[in-house]
């Protein structure tokens, strides 16, 4: 971002569409650079119908979402089995809601009595569940794990570690890249002409939007914030010389990186803030959350995708509470309504917004939770059950394998912490193919799916 | 006060100022504060004398560049005090300076209404900005960015005054040793509720219960040995096949886990009630694991120990490994001096906490000597000046700002209870135990492709740069001794010593160069500020000229790395 010393004026610093590397070791300008990657990169996608607009929106649950409890199968002998594991963590049978997936694996399932809004949104088609996905760097059996030897993700049950390979889409890679920078390296070059970057955080540092040319842009929930005292007629002189300290060509790396960004940020929010001020408001009421509030602005960002002359967005919202080690009972129900509710709202601001079928949302986090209890709550364990959220979702299904809850059983790999069946790289790619990937760039984004069976779950249509 | 006789004071006549100090201690608490304006109340106590020695800076750059990496920020008479003590004298001075606590101000605010989290933040920013005990309450700050506890947790949000008592841990042992922290910091019931150790129970089979595994994967991860095992020097050790080697495996986490059962409020009549805010927890014998436990290193803690003995093994056991002292040396470089210190710098560090020269191991006065002291910090900006610093936390770009030009409202508070919301940061008040940043952060751009780590840069997003920023604009330009129209409650910024520099914009430059940048200002930005400075009318005597300047400096990017 802030390699260009060389008098490339402050396009270059921005983020989307540019190839930092491609500038320092060729040494081009940024405009032509632009050109020879737009070129290649459109015609790729031309051949591959990938016109039209799409976004992808990240719903981080920071924490380890315990999802077991979200959703619990209902059928006498698997309740028998959860309610054995769970103990007193258990949300009772009677109070669950229960779905009716298209699918049926022969067992019954329920929803968490705190999400009508998610059950709604699944019997309408547009919520769809995958169960028991994970960190993974190939499939593996208990026997696998415990024999040892085998390849496992590492530093399983960390926090920083899981969430990490959870936004890199590739467990055992330490390189500093999250899946959604990587698919916008690739697909950067869609928002032709725009100023503002594919990939927008409202939830600040990220490693899911990082790519090796891609530098995400963060954005809070008010949108982007203008500079006071400067940049107006009565303080041209302060803004000048703010300006000319800000460009100046700095010698110290941390010193240009302190640059590039706040550059960037006055750059951007030129262009944001006007959009956002032209945009329509939306009619939709978002839940006055933390979550309601970044999804209300992605919303919004969404609504002003032309203005902005962008045809994809990879967006990055989250929500933290989720590890839950002591008074989970209490805490769940809300963390569930709130997650239930913002989805139901930001649906229904797509559908107002006419572009339902071009905007999934999906959940990731850091892992699942352990089935059994440490008395008050649940410790760290590893797959989980996701969301994938819109109207190009094939809803109303569940994918993946249902785990069995059996203590010591087949999923088991001690204290209720189930081994994944499907890997998140699976999930993502899945993903990153609506987004409009081709099959050698999925193959690229995601260099260990090819271990698994298939780098589509179905889900998509 | 007279600000023209502390100048004298700071400049001319630092040392004789001091024989006058020693001499006189009660006196030479207000010379030393040398701000002790309107209202402040602060420092009535008697200060030690300090005994000089022999490393004196090379010059007033010299001194104000350690004192950034020392103190909250630089003023004119502590580079006046480093100019005619000595390095090592003014840290040794430091270490038996009186202590600046919390809890005693929170209490006091309770005892005449209610009180709340922004309280406990009002404490810390005048311990930060006031206190004497510079040294020990930036260590202090540091560690609360290592043994992780947030108001932002639920359970934590309503007790201040038990938060207050937790840094006060902090405080107290910053220039301790590493042990006893560990252990103050593990028995707090803050810490136990927000790490969840607080009511952990051995196992009930029956039940598929198992004791609570937060606070023993937590306390190995981050608080003491990290995930891999280290050489001294902070690199990691690698097998044969040139993978990291893990400290610590589930197993052990399961061990730990059992080793932390029975804990509880202090003097609780039932298991985990009445609540003590901030006394240390007691063991409750009923609810302790006491079977056999394999720690690291094969360490076997016999069957039938008392909680007490457990956890002195456990917490002995974890001390002693190897990794504690460069795992944690390395961050409180990053705190202090640079983001990416050398592994020769990290292994200087980690000797010293191995050993401070008399056998002790964690002594953290001679850690934090040993960082400060290091040829790495002393010359770091020269031998390395492109990679060499670290950004400012951006607390600490307000609290040197309130040093350098003297803040105070005139009540004597400091009520900015919520710095969050324009710096991404607050004391006690991250996301998560991951504290604000991690110290594997690497910016994306050219610090990521170089492989330099960054922390700080993890909360320097494009909005927060910009409300930071903002803040810095209002601190700088609205709230300063020339608007007529401040409440009480206000923290102002005084520039009377400013003003008398600013006929001549160079010299005013230079002077904040010295209070706000270490004399790092490059060539070109002086040129720049003086330049900006000279074209800002002197009619209302220099009060636009001054904070003009102070501003640009303020926001520019030389300004916000200290390097």
């Amino acid at each position: 971002m802030s390699g260009s010393k060389n008098g490339a004026d402050h396009m270059s610093r921005i983020g989307n569409g540019i190839s930092r590397r491609g500038i320092l070791q060729l040494g081009v300008g940024a405009a032509g650079l632009y050109a020879m990657r737009d070129l290649a990169m459109v015609s790729s996608y031309a051949a591959q119908g990938g016109g039209g607009y799409r976004a992808l929106v990240c719903v981080f649950l920071y924490g380890g979402n315990d999802s077991f409890n979200m959703l619990v199968p209902t059928s006498t002998a698997r309740y028998a089995e959860y309610l054995a594991a769970r103990q007193n963590l258990a949300v009772p049978v009677e109070d669950l809601l229960p779905i009716m997936p298209t699918t049926n694996d022969g067992i019954a399932y329920g929803i968490h009595p705190s999400c009508p809004e998610l059950r709604t949104l699944f019997d309408a088609g547009n919520l769809a569940i995958v169960r028991n996905v994970g960190t993974l760097v190939a499939p593996l059996t208990k026997a696998q794990y415990q024999a040892g030897g085998a390849a496992v993700p590492p530093q399983l049950f960390s926090h920083s570690d899981q969430q990490f390979q959870w936004q890199t889409g590739v467990s055992g890679s330490v390189e500093n890249v999250g899946w959604g920078g990587r698919v916008a390296d690739v697909a950067g070059s869609l928002n032709v002409g725009s100023q503002v970057a594919m990939n927008l955080s409202l939830s600040g540092s990220n490693t899911f939007q990082v790519g090796h040319d891609t530098l995400p842009y963060n954005l809070g929930t008010n949108g982007a914030i203008k500079l006071s005292g400067l940049f107006q007629n009565w303080n041209q002189d302060r803004t000048a010389a703010f300006e000319t300290l800000l460009d100046a060509p700095h010698s110290n790396r941390l010193v240009r990186q302190f640059a590039g960004i706040q550059r960037q940020a006055i750059d951007v929010q030129g262009v944001v803030t006007s959009a956002l001020a032209s945009a329509q408001p939306l009619a939709t009421v978002f839940p006055d959350t933390g979550l309601g509030r970044q999804l209300r602005m992605v919303a919004r960002m969404i609504a002003i995708r032309s203005t902005l002359s962008t045809s994809r967005q990879v967006f990055f919202v989250s929500r933290g509470g989720f590890d839950t080690h002591d008074d989970q009972e209490q805490d769940q129900p809300g963390l569930y309504a709130d997650i239930s509710r913002c989805l139901a709202a930001f649906q229904a601001a797509m559908v107002e917004l006419g572009v339902a079928d071009s905007v999934t949302a999906f959940t990731g986090s850091d892992f699942g939770r352990t089935l059994t209890s440490n008395g008050d709550g649940s410790d760290h364990g590893w797959g989980s059950h996701h969301l994938v959220l819109g109207g190009g979702v094939r809803g109303g299904d569940l994918y993946g394998t249902m785990p069995s809850f059996q203590m010591g059983g087949p999923d088991d790999v001690g204290g209720g912490r189930l081994l994944p069946t499907t890997s998140v790289d699976q999930y993502s790619a899945t993903l990153a193919r609506w987004y409009g990937l081709t099959e050698p760039q999925i193959a690229s984004v995601f260099p260990n799916v090819g271990n698994f069976a298939t780098s589509d779950l179905g889900l998509m249509l | 006060m007279d600000r023209q006789s502390i100048h004298g004071s700071a400049h001319g006549e630092a040392r004789s100022r001091w024989k006058i100090c020693r001499s006189t201690a009660a006196f030479a608490v207000a010379g030393l504060a040398g701000c002790s304006g309107g209202g402040s109340g602060s420092g009535d106590v008697p200060l030690p004398p300090i005994t000089a020695t022999s490393d004196v800076p090379e010059s007033d750059a010299d001194a104000s560049r350690f004192l950034m990496q020392s103190t909250f920020g630089p003023r004119r008479s502590d580079i006046a005090l480093v100019n005619a003590n000595g390095f090592t004298g003014w840290l040794e001075w430091q270490q038996i300076v009186p202590i600046s606590l919390a809890r005693p101000a929170l209490e006091a605010q309770a005892a005449t209404g209610d009180v709340y989290q922004q309280h406990r933040v009002y404490a810390w920013w005048r311990n930060s900005v006031r206190g004497h005990d510079q040294l020990r309450q930036r260590m202090a700050f540091a560690l609360s960015q290592i043994f992780v506890v947030s108001d932002v947790a639920g359970t934590l949000g309503g007790d201040p005054v038990g938060m207050a008592e937790y840094y006060d841990i902090l405080v107290r042992n910053g220039l301790g040793n590493y042990r006893q922290l560990l252990e103050e910091v593990t028995l707090s019931p803050i810490m136990g509720r927000y790490l969840s150790m607080l009511g952990n129970e051995k196992a009930d089979p029956i039940h598929n219960i198992r004791p609570d595994e937060n606070y023993a994967r937590e306390v190995m991860q981050l608080f003491t040995i990290g995930l891999f095992e280290l050489n001294q020097d902070g690199t990691r050790q690698l097998d044969g096949d040139d993978v990291p080697i893990t400290t610590y495996d589930q197993t052990d986490i399961e061990n730990f886990a059992r080793v932390f059962t029975g804990w509880t409020f202090a003097d609780a009549t039932n298991w985990n009630w009445p609540q003590s805010n901030y006394r240390p927890m007691e063991p409750w014998l009923t609810y302790h694991d006491t079977d056999e436990k394999t720690l690291l290193n094969g360490l076997v803690l016999p069957s039938n120990q008392t909680p007490a003995e457990d956890l002195e093994a456990a917490l002995a056991n974890l001390f002693l490994h190897p990794n504690v002292g460069p795992f944690i040396g390395r961050q409180l470089i990053q705190r202090l001096v640079t983001s990416n210190p050398s592994p020769e710098y990290i292994g200087r560090v980690a000797a010293v906490f191995a050993d401070d020269g008399t056998g002790e191991r964690g002594d953290l006065f001679e850690v934090a000597k040993a960082i400060l002291l290091d040829e790495e910090a002393r010359h770091g900006h020269t031998d390395d000046p492109v990679n060499f610093g670290k950004l400012k936390e951006p607390l600490l770009r307000q609290t040197a700002l309130w040093r350098a030009f003297d803040a105070y409202s005139t009540i004597g508070t400091y009520q900015d209870g919520w710095p969050d919301g324009p710096w991404g940061q607050a004391p006690l008040r991250s996301g998560s135990v991951f504290n604000f940043y991690s110290p594997f952060y690497r910016p994306p751009g050219e610090m990521l492709d170089n492989g330099l780590y960054g922390p700080e840069f993890q909360i320097t997003t494009h909005t927060l740069i910009t409300s930071g920023t903002n803040r810095l604009h209002d601190l700088v330009l609205w709230l300063n001794d020339s608007n007529t129209g401040i409440d009480g409650d206000d923290v102002v910024i005084h520039t009377a010593y400013e003003r008398g520099l600013a006929t001549d914009p160079a010299a005013l430059v230079d002077h904040l160069d010295l209070l706000m940048m270490g004399g790092q200002m490059s060539d070109w930005m002086r040129d720049v500020v003086i330049d900006h400075a000279t074209h800002v009318s002197m009619a209302d005597g220099g009060y636009d000229r001054v904070t003009e300047a102070i501003y640009l400096i303020a926001t520019s990017p030389e300004g916000a790395v200290q390097r």
